[in-house]
């Protein structure tokens, strides 16, 4: 048998289970550690992930266990243990509350300031970038993938441009394949790359400089019109 | 190279040149490195990452001549480590012994063939006063950038001005300038732009020194310091037009002590979190000072001072207030004003040579 397998028995895979009941918890694993009987919120996620939860803050549950964790559930006791033999043993005195229900599949977190958007302002903002920039095309295909824009600069020189929130190493060898591969086009080569950023981390700076990339750091609300309590004099 | 050298004395020489040291090598390993080059006596050491060098001579016990790249940050703390006295450094090869007393180490070497020739500044000397210009240094300095997606501002600009030098630094939010009458180092009209981080690492060097010589070429300034020599290339581009920048007229004057408003803004700024500003009530009985941060608290404080003007409220980045205040000289300073959203002009009572000019934050 798997440990995947051995989930809540009333919980249906694809389900969070929500019981609030009043109970005492007693783990056992790294260290051990007693939550005394009150009243209390225990999540059991589709992962098969449990967490036990206090009305305090949103914050971080009391206590939990990372999947795959196998759970017994007897009437007054439920038994979560992991394969590294971690034991969390909650011992029910009293459930008032016990639903399950499928949320399907998350979207995700959307930030505000996301690439997307970024790029949609930097787009119709090029010269932001850098001074007399033409955008070509949004999305400009190579056959490993889309870069955000390519561009002309004022010499009539491609540019192409990665644009990310936060700018890490990852972002600035992305551009430069990008840029091998738009260097195979005759009619665009020699290609310039820019790596434009709301913030873009050190290593990111020097990898881009080792390999002839600029980089440019943009404001995003200034992008947006934005009017910033911060005055400037120029 | 073999050669011996108090303790102390290679302390200080090596952590003067290991500040020029680039923080990671990058294209250059080597220059993770400082260079020490023994001629009989005379020991040079050098730290550079291209854009700066820092070169330090010293006067040792040489018993044999050569050159070796030691690891900078590792030979530095070794030799700091060390127990009072001599210590004793014999490279050869791809290793140097460094010991003393009874500690000894073996640290590999980086290839000194590597290391690149830093050319040498061309040029007249221009021999400055020390002090003077360490003053004009601190006071300028910290108004430049260092953001380095905009290299001109992280510069500080030298301009012949009159018959003198004037330093002027920005970093868009506040514009420092002072002038040096009677320094004469530039051509009329001629201006260079110096790296303020290079100028950041001479106040260090000027300290407690007479005079500064300085060697300015097309791309390159070299500033020496006794046996301390520091090179550092010029940042080419256009500095911003900051005497546009500078309001004519003045409608509202505040005068207040100088360290009584230092020390209230070091008081209330406590308050004054996550770039909140600190708001200065500006009346004809004195000053009120107030940083208010949501969720955290509120600080306010009276200031004896003389205003003439129009009643207002003006916010500015404490920090920045405060960097500015603190590089007046003299017991008073004057806060000139337009409005609460155009630039101010922070200056001090007795001396004219410095201005340090502060865009106000906008609060509702």
């Amino acid at each position: 048998m798997q440990w995947s397998d051995l989930v809540v028995p009333r919980c249906h895979p694809r389900e969070v289970r929500l019981v609030i009941a009043t109970c005492s918890v007693d783990y056992d694993g790294r260290l051990t550690a007693h939550l005394p009987l009150a009243t209390r919120l225990l999540m059991v996620k589709a992962d098969g992930s449990i967490s036990i939860h206090a009305d305090d803050r949103a914050y971080k549950p009391l206590n939990w266990m990372n999947p795959p964790c196998k759970i017994v559930e007897e009437p007054d006791r439920w038994v979560v243990s992991t394969p590294k033999g971690e034991k969390l043993t909650i011992t029910i005195e009293e459930i008032h509350a016990d639903l399950n229900h499928e949320l399907g599949v998350d979207p995700g977190l959307q930030k505000d300031g996301v690439e997307a958007h970024l790029q949609e302002l930097l787009a119709a903002n090029c010269t932001t970038l850098a001074e007399g920039l033409i955008l070509v095309r949004r999305e400009y295909p190579t056959d490993i993938g889309p870069v955000d824009l390519l561009c002309r600069d004022a010499n009539g020189a491609a540019v192409a441009v990665e644009i990310k929130r936060m700018g890490d190493i990852a972002g600035v060898e992305q551009l430069v394949r990008y840029l091998e591969r738009l260097d195979l086009d005759g009619r665009l080569r020699p290609v310039r790359g820019i790596f434009a950023a709301q913030t873009i981390k050190p290593q990111a700076k020097v990898l881009a400089a080792a390999r002839g990339i600029t980089c440019v750091e943009v404001d995003y609300d200034t992008l947006r019109g934005i009017e910033k309590d911060s005055l400037t004099l120029f | 190279m073999k050669f011996r050298c108090e303790r102390d004395v290679l302390v200080e020489a090596l952590g003067t040149a290991t500040r020029a040291v680039a923080s990671r090598g990058g294209a250059l390993p080597v220059l993770s490195g400082v260079k020490a080059d023994l001629t009989g006596d005379r020991l040079v050491l050098t730290g550079s990452d291209l854009d700066l060098t820092i070169q330090v001579a010293i006067t040792v016990a040489g018993q044999q001549d050569g050159v070796a790249v030691l690891p900078a940050r590792l030979a530095a703390d070794i030799v700091r480590a060390l127990g009072p006295g001599a210590v004793h450094i014999d490279a050869e090869g791809d290793e140097a012994q460094i010991s003393s007393g009874r500690s000894e180490f073996a640290v590999r070497l980086l290839p000194a063939e590597d290391f690149p020739r830093l050319p040498e500044t061309p040029g007249d000397e221009v021999t400055l006063d020390a002090a003077a210009f360490e003053e004009a240094l601190k006071q300028v300095v910290r108004a430049a950038s260092h953001d380095d997606a905009r290299p001109i501002l992280t510069g500080v600009l030298m301009a012949a001005e009159g018959d003198g030098l004037r330093l002027v630094a920005t970093d868009s939010y506040r514009l420092a300038v002072r002038d040096l009458p009677g320094t004469t180092v530039l051509r009329e009209g001629q201006t260079v732009l110096v790296p303020s981080k290079a100028l950041g690492e001479l106040t260090r060097v000027l300290s407690g020194a007479e005079t500064v010589r300085l060697r300015l070429a097309e791309r390159d300034a070299t500033f020496e310091v006794g046996e301390t020599k520091l090179t550092t290339r010029l940042i080419e581009g256009e500095f911003p037009n900051y005497r546009q920048l500078i309001p004519n007229t003045h409608p509202n004057r505040l005068t207040v002590g100088r360290e009584p408003l230092l020390e209230a803004l070091r008081r209330v700024k406590l308050l004054a979190r996550e770039a909140t500003p600190v708001r200065i009530s500006l009346k004809a009985d004195g000053i009120e000072l107030t940083a208010i941060t949501q969720d955290v608290g509120q600080a306010h404080e009276d200031l004896d001072a003389k205003y003439e003007g129009t009643e207002m409220v003006i916010a500015f980045n404490p920090e920045y207030l405060a960097d500015g205040v603190e590089a007046v000289k003299g017991d008073e300073v004057t806060l000139e004003t337009v409005d609460a959203l155009k630039p101010a002009v922070v200056k001090s009572v007795e001396s004219q040579d410095y201005l340090y000019l502060l865009m106000p934050v906008r609060v509702s």
